[in-house]
């Protein structure tokens, strides 16, 4: 599904991706971990081509990501994304926020439109704020409106890039919880997180990043157990004893 | 004491240049809002040649002095074969020189809305100028809203520049009224109330909608 061969980013000097190789399968959870500014939201960027690869192979759902001829707004609508920010539209309603895609890029009228967001608010545990605007609502609701938003397009894939970073303690279970659902009914989910728990139980396979490189790949119950590299090891001992 | 004989007398005259004020500046306000937002666009815009071409307009036409694109229009293009009456060149001129001003206005706007709103724009498959239209633009409308009333209360003032060529505007007709009166400062005192007429609500307005706005947040 989604495919990384040699992939190398710059930003000038700044070498933030180094050789990455990464395949991730249709219907597998993968999460990326490491420690900040170690390459995991830009890796997770490229997929959708927010951000674009220096050198290397990006495939993507069959179609190679940074190629000239592609047209980007047709992988897009195939890939959600969720941000840490929630960046949803303040202008609009709830509703809103969840149907301009489907009507403006798959052309579905306002009323289909209108049911597929209430049938993906009331997945996500929000159907009663379907007309409030996103200043209304706590990080926690706004955040599951901005996975509705992306559920709406009925992607084949999902990027979540720290959804949970910006939200209080008690807000990130309800969006993890929807998150561990999604996985259960077999999206393929890319997640940049810190919440370990989550990652614990939910993925597939961890990918340990540090400085731009992957230096491990494992499932879940090995990384978590013994991590092969002294750098995850470290991470990790940092990150479960505070 | 102000002799209001003379705006009794010469009302058809104020009135006439209050009707043209009025028109140059509405269509002036109509052109430089649409040529104004094209340029902000080119200007940010991910096309490069579409930046130098906004980055050129804008710098070169708010560089130069109005009277200049003015005399442009009037005297200037006639020797390629372009002929505008005095009205009509008046009013253009004013409408490109304020273009430059309203597209800086907007640009800025449009750059003050956060970054990741076009990014979850974009990656939800919208194209550039959908996520423009239904998702910047909206939110850039209210950052906008105050200098762009600046910029109009400008436009309605400068459009006295249409006096310098005979433009049928208040100012032509103020200089109109005191060169057959021989009376300056009670002919033009009057035409500056005309000009208040106009530019005081316009500026009341643009105030009420900045409160509106603010509360819409």
């Amino acid at each position: 599904m989604i495919y990384f061969h040699q992939v190398n980013k710059y930003y000038g000097d700044f070498h933030v991706l180094k050789d990455i190789n990464l395949t991730i399968n249709q219907g597998e959870v993968v999460v990326i971990i490491g420690p900040s500014g170690s390459g995991k939201s830009t890796l997770v960027r490229c997929i959708n081509r927010l951000e674009t690869i220096s050198s290397g192979e990006l495939i993507v759902d069959g179609v190679k990501v940074n190629d000239k001829g592609v047209n980007i707004n047709e992988l897009r609508r195939n890939i959600g994304m969720v941000f840490q920010h929630f960046n949803l539209y303040p202008h609009m309603t709830v509703l809103q926020n969840i149907t301009l895609a489907p009507r403006k890029v798959l052309g579905m009228s306002e009323k289909e439109a209108n049911e597929i967001a209430m049938y993906y608010l009331e997945k996500v545990g929000i159907p009663d704020k379907a007309n409030a605007y996103p200043s209304a609502l706590s990080g926690g609701q706004q955040q599951r409106v901005a996975i509705a938003r992306g559920l709406a397009m009925k992607p084949k894939i999902m990027l979540f890039d720290e959804p949970t970073s910006a939200l209080d303690p008690e807000t990130i279970g309800e969006v993890l919880d929807v998150m561990k659902q999604l996985a259960k009914e077999g999206m393929t989910m890319v997640v940049v997180t810190h919440e370990m728990g989550f990652a614990r139980e939910v993925a597939d396979r961890i990918v340990f990043m540090d400085q731009g490189r992957i230096l491990e790949e494992a499932p879940p119950e090995e990384f978590f157990a013994a991590p092969k590299e002294e750098r995850a090891r470290v991470f990790l001992s940092r990150i479960l004893n505070h | 004491m102000l002799r209001f004989s003379i705006l009794v007398e010469h009302w058809d005259l104020y009135m006439q240049g209050f009707g043209h004020t009025i028109k140059a500046s509405v269509l002036a306000l109509i052109g430089s809002l649409a040529l104004g937002t094209i340029i902000a666009i080119f200007r940010i815009a991910p096309i490069r040649p579409l930046n130098w071409v906004g980055t050129a307009y804008v710098e070169f036409i708010r560089n130069i002095p109005l009277v200049l694109i003015v005399f442009v229009f009037f005297m200037g293009l006639p020797a390629v074969g372009i002929r505008f009456d005095s009205f009509t060149a008046g009013t253009l001129g004013l409408m490109v020189y304020t273009a430059a001003f309203i597209a800086e206005a907007i640009r800025s706007g449009i750059q003050a809305v956060p970054k990741g709103q076009m990014e979850a724009a974009r990656s939800s498959g919208l194209t550039y100028l959908q996520a423009m239209r239904y998702v910047i633009l909206p939110q850039a409308v209210k950052i906008v809203i105050p200098p762009l009333g600046n910029q109009f209360i400008n436009l309605v003032k400068n459009s006295s520049v249409l006096g310098v060529i005979a433009g049928l505007d208040l100012m032509y007709y103020g200089d109109l009224i005191s060169s057959k009166t021989f009376v300056t400062f009670d002919v033009y005192i009057f035409v500056a109330l005309f000009y208040l007429v106009l530019t005081i609500p316009l500026s009341l307005g643009v105030g009420y909608l900045e409160r509106r706005l603010l509360k819409a947040r």
